[in-house]
């Protein structure tokens, strides 16, 4: 525990300016070893946070992580960073308000600057009922401590003075929902920083690995998989490696991952789509949502536009993207801001995302022992990869799920007690 | 001073223009022809803009599109590439990343601190003092390079698009493009051929004599092709599934860019090469130029590039370089021949080369470099296809590995060749590509429905027989032993690379990330090359082990606007919104509808329902036409209640919930006839409901007869509510008895209306008034509405809007699906106990019902009323535990209520306050806590239903 | 934008459809017990391979009808190449 890499520091820098020294790896490429005493599949910010968790909170270091191709290669590295807690039910506030508290200091904790900007977080209500919703949110949010408020229209102008707050429009603005701790991070810097913060307690990052197979054993499944069964180890492209605790951190490709176990989810994987601009002059303050247009958007440090929008309709594993989601997404950017017709698109990439029937994660143990999941983050995860990867970290250090993921087990579809997020997290992710 | 040059044999401007515009405010004029970045050139300009990190003084490099130098802002206009834009008179151009200055400029300060500004410098500090952290983003953001949006001011104006279904597009008009579109067209498929650049022609316009007259005949004969579209000024931008393809067409007549989108039989792909540039120390220095830019200043544009120039060569493009620049009296004091392993080593210069050393240690005054180290092959579109494109050491460039039956690749991009081979190879592409999308067209026509079989043969499937063009040996030339630019845009150098390689961002994607090489505006067509060549060189592998970066859409960037088009979206109009307009209803926007939400005084709206007669106009309601013998069985199965003995002429309340046991829709269906149903269901679920019934109908009872037509909007419907509604009604209903006894509560007739005949009367009760639905064809709507005006107004008939019916319905207790319930609300949260029957063999959710009923912890929906009358909750005001935080429910519906004179609401509870009686603590919006009574009844006002009985 | 075979209609746009997701057996309501009835209603396979799936014509003739598609290509089993 508290073992520290190396300090980064303006004073570093220009150490390193000076005598133009190499700075070390952040991680290394460490040889596998046949067994662990966990196995974390995926190499995303939960997996790698779930590792630093337990070798920095548990003292667990006998552990690797996983991934087939490089760290930060899935959604980890290819989502829009927007941080918030604003959500509607208690359970969900009560986690992503932790995740934020772990933004909020992770920076000094893991002594890597992870930009994160705290710009505040609008999501713009168009019709009355959206507006009731917000309003429901905002009366959530103050119970449980959280800054989040309803503003009108002229307040929303002067918190994004570029967006058309007339109320001639097909979608006129009349309020929003505003978060002002809610802001946006450079997500591959929180992936970095938890790969980094993990190798110096020796935890081993195993890229272009991949999971072929679970070895699961005595389950009631085929093969002896499924409830009931005892995980032993996993297969993978380099060779097997026995673990008595297999994680599943694997976001978009988590079904694949589980039906290796013989754990079947709730899961249907869609892209989701973002889109940067070309640079231009800094004039969007905040961060801007709107459910009723599918669409949100935030302005980088570099002056691109980072938009985003509701997960495509037809659920594939294919992430070359599509035509239309530009297109609607520029018509209702517009919408928003008629001014910015003609800033230019410069990128449009997709991820997958592991969407639940109630926009709410899988996570904690399983029917098979020794098998626990951490999925199901749809399209808010990358938000919630701190807490996730702590309470993750102490479900297994403990063998019992921890209490702040209590409502997310994966029992809740059988039993019929789904949580009420879809709402809050549709497109605002 | 100019460096316009007499007239070249191939120039593309027309001198006998001048156009005038501005450069920096100064007045500068430039030709027909001219691209902005030519005409400033000629004028004598070096220094056309500042980098992005270091703001280094930054001049011509590629002279093209992808010229990471030569973004400008043109009046509104941010990040135009005055590389490819063509000059028009009056444009307003100056610099972009400058403050105060392009001479002078205070970021430059960052050059003397570069050394501690390594790529992700950032991540490694601003970390301490946390306060401070805020500022120095101030700071970093002031940085922001990129042009200025004017958001106050710019509009988003007329932008089109246009959809075409060419048997064949060819991206790229080169030689290899412009043989495979005119061997395609002469084999019978539609061709659309598109080049990026103003013409026809590819690198042949910038040749020899000889090469631009064989690329006119070329250009000629496509142009003339009765089966090829040729757009110019256009990109080929995006290869998505299935070859639909996005095409950026500028220079169109009405819009300033227009979007095409082609579902393409098979695409060509075409694209020709990229020139990369040379890694050495001040490769960025004005005045260090690609062969390209050099040969395409002077033979295009009659600029002449510098007057004393170093020339370090790896191929013929570079020698022909040589040759051009010679013939227009530029001093060639070196020529390097890199393929015998000369080099440049490093440049001295400020605002403009003046030094150069090179290999062999010699030094040489010059100002002017140019390199020719060999090409990217843009593989961009092939990428999006799928492909993973593969290194090959001896062409020194990639190429493309497998590609999808309905992707061909031509001319440079997969080899190199003389004009002719070229050509010869395009050619054979294009009959391919024309054999395979006649195949295509052949399948597609024979699989739509009722049209017979093309009267054409399927063409025999050919295979693919080219002769691959030659790949010809080329020196691998990236770097010299000096670090230099790798990413002009961004500012990383090879150094840069190297250390995020050595800090384990030792693959492709992880270094891209870290040090944001090849992420800006041209997205890597000059420097994925480069960069891996670096990370292979720090990693001490082969360049085929490291691969390259994915290229993702769009080719090249396109403005918001074009992707936009023209922004249409319609909102749905009941045939009377007219009127309502006309007489100052205040409009609300409900989903797709605009509705009135009132006329002036709400209040009064509802007070006038309750003591006279009102008329609202509720088209948007759902509206269902079923038809057929099993209709019964069907609304068994889509209703949570018995529908089997409905009478013929009586209507009847349902609730449907999903197969998860949640509320999802309501209303009121009637039996007009034996055969005959109007169903009615919420607005915004309206088409939901419609598709669920056809589902059902089609996949799981396809034996069913049942016909669903919707009749939403063919149907207007208008409530007359109040106790003198009857009255009202009698006076202009001709052939139905309102009588209560002949037409009681939940019935349904079929009547004249005001002489309108065909309309259905339905007597419900919403607002909780005797009231009437009559639903009139739409075309005879405004006649009926007026009418009911007219002969009410001596019974005080007004129209009312969606905020009194709101009002009145509250008093009544009438719950909305959706406001009053969620996404998690069972049937007996919505208190539907008596509704529900269990005993169905099938109803959608069944088991969740049942399930459901077992259950005791589920919140249920209750009446409620503030003790202190005058208080409304808004709603969503939670209900919590007394003094705690606790959340025991929520006020999903609150208003004053003008019959009662009080605040009324609904709500959902926790079953353990659920009780009449229960005094529960409301949290308004302000802060303060009140408390509230749990009703007996969800309806404040008549709740035994005696004023809508009579 | 891919293409979708509507048996009635022929090749269209999928934007002229909607995807209904994998096919799932509805068990029969009054035998299934909770378990599997909620199987039914959350679990899916989620394959990246070929799965049978629901589209509903919403802009052409309105037939539900099930295809073959591959979710790791977009491939649609008869059509031609993604
Ligand atoms: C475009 C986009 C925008 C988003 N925006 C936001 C946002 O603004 N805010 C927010 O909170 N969330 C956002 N998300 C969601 C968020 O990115 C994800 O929920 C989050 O990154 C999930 O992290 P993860 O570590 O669980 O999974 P990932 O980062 O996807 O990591 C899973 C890893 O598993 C590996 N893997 C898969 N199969 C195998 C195998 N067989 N063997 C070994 N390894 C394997 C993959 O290579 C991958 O690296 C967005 C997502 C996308 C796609
Ligand atoms: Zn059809």
């Amino acid at each position: 525990m508290g073992k520290r890499p190396p300090k980064y520091s303006a004073g570093a820098l220009i150490k390193h300016g000076l005598t133009r020294g190499d700075w070390p790896r952040m991680w290394r490429r460490p040889e596998m070893r046949s067994s662990y005493d966990v196995v974390i599949i995926g190499g995303g910010l939960h997996g790698l946070a779930t590792a630093y968790y337990l070798a920095e909170n548990h003292g667990i270091t006998n552990v690797a992580v996983v991934d087939k191709g490089y760290i930060g290669g899935g959604g980890s590295g290819r989502n829009t960073a927007i941080v918030r807690s604003n959500y509607l039910t208690p359970e969900g506030v009560a986690f992503y308000d932790r995740s934020l508290d772990l933004y909020n200091t992770m920076a000094t904790d893991l002594n890597l600057n992870i930009m994160f900007s705290k710009r505040g977080h609008l999501t713009l209500a168009h019709t009355d009922s959206a507006l009731r919703t917000m309003h429901w949110r905002a009366e959530v949010n103050k119970l449980q401590g959280i800054d989040s408020s309803v503003i009108d229209a002229q307040e929303v102008k002067k918190q994004a003075p570029s967006l058309d707050v007339s109320q001639n429009t097909r979608y006129p603005i009349l309020g929003a929902l505003h978060h002002p701790p809610g802001g946006i991070v450079r997500h591959d810097a929180v992936v970095w920083g938890y790969a980094r913060g993990a190798d110096v307690h020796d935890v081993h990052i195993l890229q272009e690995t991949e999971v072929l197979d679970i070895m699961v054993e005595g389950g009631s499944g085929p093969g002896g998989k499924g409830a009931g069964g005892k995980v032993t180890g996993v297969k993978t492209s380099r060779g097997d490696i026995s673990a008595p605790i297999v994680v599943n951190c694997t976001a978009g490709w988590a079904s694949l991952i589980s039906n290796m176990a013989g754990v079947p989810l709730p899961i249907t994987t869609h892209p989701l789509q973002a889109a940067v601009t070309e640079p231009c002059k800094v004039f969007l303050p905040t961060v801007v949502v709107s459910g009723s247009l599918h669409v949100y958007v935030s302005q980088t440090d570099r002056g691109e536009l980072v938009f985003g929008a509701s997960v495509d309709p037809v659920g594939t594993y294919r992430v070359n993207g599509t035509l239309e989601f530009t297109e609607e997404l520029a018509g209702h950017v517009l919408e928003l801001m008629p001014g910015i017709s003609k800033m230019r698109l410069l990128r449009q990439w997709s991820g997958l995302c592991d969407m639940t029937p109630d926009y709410s994660p899988v996570m904690g143990n399983t029917p098979v022992e020794g098998y626990l999941v951490d999925v199901g983050w749809g399209t808010y995860g990358f938000k919630a990869g701190p807490v996730a990867g702590e309470t993750l970290a102490e479900t297994i250090a403990t063998g019992r799920n921890a209490d702040l993921i209590s409502a997310f087990g994966i029992e809740r579809f059988t039993e019929g007690d789904l949580v009420g997020e879809k709402g809050a997290a549709a497109v605002g992710h | 001073m100019s460096n316009r040059l007499t007239a070249q044999p191939g120039e593309i401007i027309d001198r006998s223009t001048s156009l005038s515009f501005t450069w920096n405010g100064k007045a500068v004029t430039g030709h027909q022809g001219d691209t902005i970045a030519s005409a400033i050139a000629a004028s004598g300009v070096d220094v056309f803009g500042r980098s992005m990190k270091y703001h280094r003084k930054r001049g011509i490099l590629t002279a093209d599109h992808w010229d990471p130098n030569l973004f400008v802002q043109v009046g509104d206009e941010p990040n135009v590439r005055a590389g490819s834009r063509r000059l028009e008179a009056g444009m307003v151009v100056s610099t972009q990343n400058v403050w105060p200055s392009l001479e002078f400029d205070l970021g430059a300060a960052n050059q003397l601190v570069g050394r501690f500004l390594s790529s992700g410098f950032y991540y490694k500090t601003f970390m301490r003092p946390k306060f401070l952290w805020p500022l120095y983003q101030k700071v970093l953001k002031k940085f922001a390079p990129g042009g200025r949006i004017h958001w106050e001011t710019s509009t988003h104006d007329a932008y089109d698009k246009r959809y075409v279904h060419p048997d064949v597009l060819v991206a790229g008009g080169g030689p290899a493009g412009m043989g495979a579109a005119l061997a395609a067209a002469d084999n019978g498929a539609s061709v659309l051929l598109v080049e990026q650049y103003g013409d026809l022609g590819g690198h042949l316009l910038w040749g020899d004599d000889a090469q631009r007259a064989q690329g006119a005949d070329l250009a000629a004969a496509c142009r003339a092709h009765a089966n090829i579209e040729v757009l110019v000024d256009s990109t080929v931008t995006g290869r998505y599934d299935h070859n639909w393809i996005s095409v950026m067409q500028r220079s169109h007549d009405i819009a300033p860019e227009r979007l095409i989108k082609a579902r393409a039989g098979v695409m060509v792909v075409a694209p020709g090469l990229v020139e990369r540039p040379y890694v050495f120390a001040g490769n960025d220095t004005p005045g260090v130029i690609l062969s390209g830019a050099a040969r395409r200043l002077i033979n295009l544009w009659a600029v002449k590039p510098g007057n004393r120039a170093v020339v370090m060569s790896a191929n013929a493009d570079g020698d022909a370089a040589v040759a051009d620049l010679e013939r227009v009296g530029v001093e060639v004091v070196a020529v390097l021949d890199a393929r015998k392993g000369e080099s440049i080593v490093s440049v001295e210069g400020k605002s403009r080369v003046s030094k150069v050393a090179l290999s062999d240690g010699r030094t040489l005054n010059a100002d002017l470099v140019v390199t020719a180290t060999g090409w990217t092959a843009p593989t961009s579109l092939l990428n999006m296809a799928g492909d993973r494109p593969v290194y090959d050491a001896t062409a020194a460039r990639y190429f493309s590995n497998s590609l999808p039956s309905n992707i061909l690749a031509t001319g440079g991009i997969t080899g190199d060749g003389s004009t002719a081979e070229l050509e010869a190879h395009g050619r054979a592409t294009g009959v391919l590509a024309a054999n395979r999308a006649l195949r295509r067209r052949h399948d597609r026509v024979a699989q739509t429905a009722r049209s017979n079989d093309p009267a054409w043969d399927k063409p025999a499937e050919m295979a693919d027989s080219r002769t691959p063009l030659n790949r010809v040996p080329h020196p691998e030339c990236y770097r010299s032993t000096t670090h230099g630019m790798v990413d002009f845009s961004e500012d990383v150098s090879s150094k840069d690379l190297i250390q995020a390689s050595k800090e384990g961002f030792d693959s492709i994607e992880l270094m891209k990330r870290y040090t944001t090489v090849t992420m800006g505006p041209s997205q890597g067509k000059l420097e994925t090359v480069n960069a891996a060549a670096v990370l292979a060189e720090a990693n001490q592998v082969s360049m085929a082990e490291i691969g390259t970066t994915v290229w993702r859409p769009p080719f090249a960037p396109i403005t918001l606007g074009a992707l936009a088009g023209r922004i249409h979206e319609p909102v749905r109009r009941s045939a009377l919104q007219d009127w309502h307009d006309a007489h100052g209803a205040a409009p609300l926007l409900a989903g797709q509808w605009v509705r009135p939400d009132h006329y002036g005084d709400p209040m009064g709206e509802a007070d006038n329902v309750r003591n006279n007669v009102g008329l609202i106009d509720v088209t948007p309601l759902g509206k269902l036409d079923l038809r057929g013998p099993d209709v019964s069985k069907l609304l068994e199965l889509v209703y949570v209640n018995k529908w089997s003995k409905l009478d013929i002429g009586r209507v009847r309340y349902g609730t449907m919930v999903a197969e998860d046991g949640v509320v999802s829709d309501d209303g009121v269906t009637g039996r007009l006839g034996e055969y005959h149903w109007l169903m009615t269901c919420t607005s915004s679920g309206a088409g939901a409901v419609w598709e669920m019934l056809e589902d059902w109908l089609q996949t799981y009872r396809p034996e069913w007869q049942v016909h669903v037509t919707a009749v939403t909007g063919g149907l207007t419907s208008i409530n007359v509510a109040g106790p003198h509604s009857r009255t009202l009604l009698e006076r202009i209903v001709e052939d139905v008895d309102l009588s209560a006894d002949a037409f009681p509560y939940f019935s349904v007739r079929q009547g004249t209306v005001a002489g309108v005949s065909d309309c259905i009367i339905w007597r419900i009760g919403f607002t909780g008034e005797l009231s009437y639905e009559v639903h009139v064809p739409s075309g005879h709507a405004l006649h009926v509405w007026e009418e009911l005006l007219a002969q009410g107004e001596d019974l005080g008939c007004r129209p009312f809007g969606v905020e009194a019916q709101r009002i009145l319905r509250l008093e009544k207790g009438h719950y909305i699906v959706g406001q009053d319930t969620d996404g998690l609300s069972k049937a007996p949260t919505a208190g539907l106990g008596g509704l529900v029957k269990l005993d169905k063999p099938d109803t959608i959710g069944l088991p969740e019902l049942k399930a459901a009923y077992e259950r005791t912890d589920l919140p249920i929906l209750v009446g409620v009323q503030t003790d202190d009358p005058e208080i409304v909750p808004e709603e969503a005001a939670q209900i919590v535990d007394g003094g705690s935080n606790t959340i025991l429910g929520r006020i999903t519906s609150s208003r004053m209520s003008p019959t009662l004179g009080r605040s009324v609401c609904l709500a959902q509870v926790d079953p353990s306050l659920a009780a009449a009686g229960s005094s529960i603590t409301v949290l308004l919006a302000d802060g303060r806590r009140v408390t509230a009574t749990v009703q007996e009844h969800h309806a404040h006002v008549d709740p035994e239903g005696a004023r809508q009985r009579v | 934008m891919i293409v979708v075979p509507c048996p009635n209609c022929g090749p269209r746009n999928s934007g002229d459809l909607r995807n209904c997701g994998e096919l799932v057996p509805r068990p029969d309501p009054s035998t299934a017990s909770l378990v599997e009835w909620r199987e039914y209603l959350y679990m899916r396979k989620n394959p990246a391979d070929w799965v049978t799936e629901t589209w509903y014509c919403r802009g052409g003739c309105r037939r539900y009808f099930t295809i073959e598609r591959n979710t790791a290509t977009n491939e649609i089993r008869g059509q031609e190449a993604s």
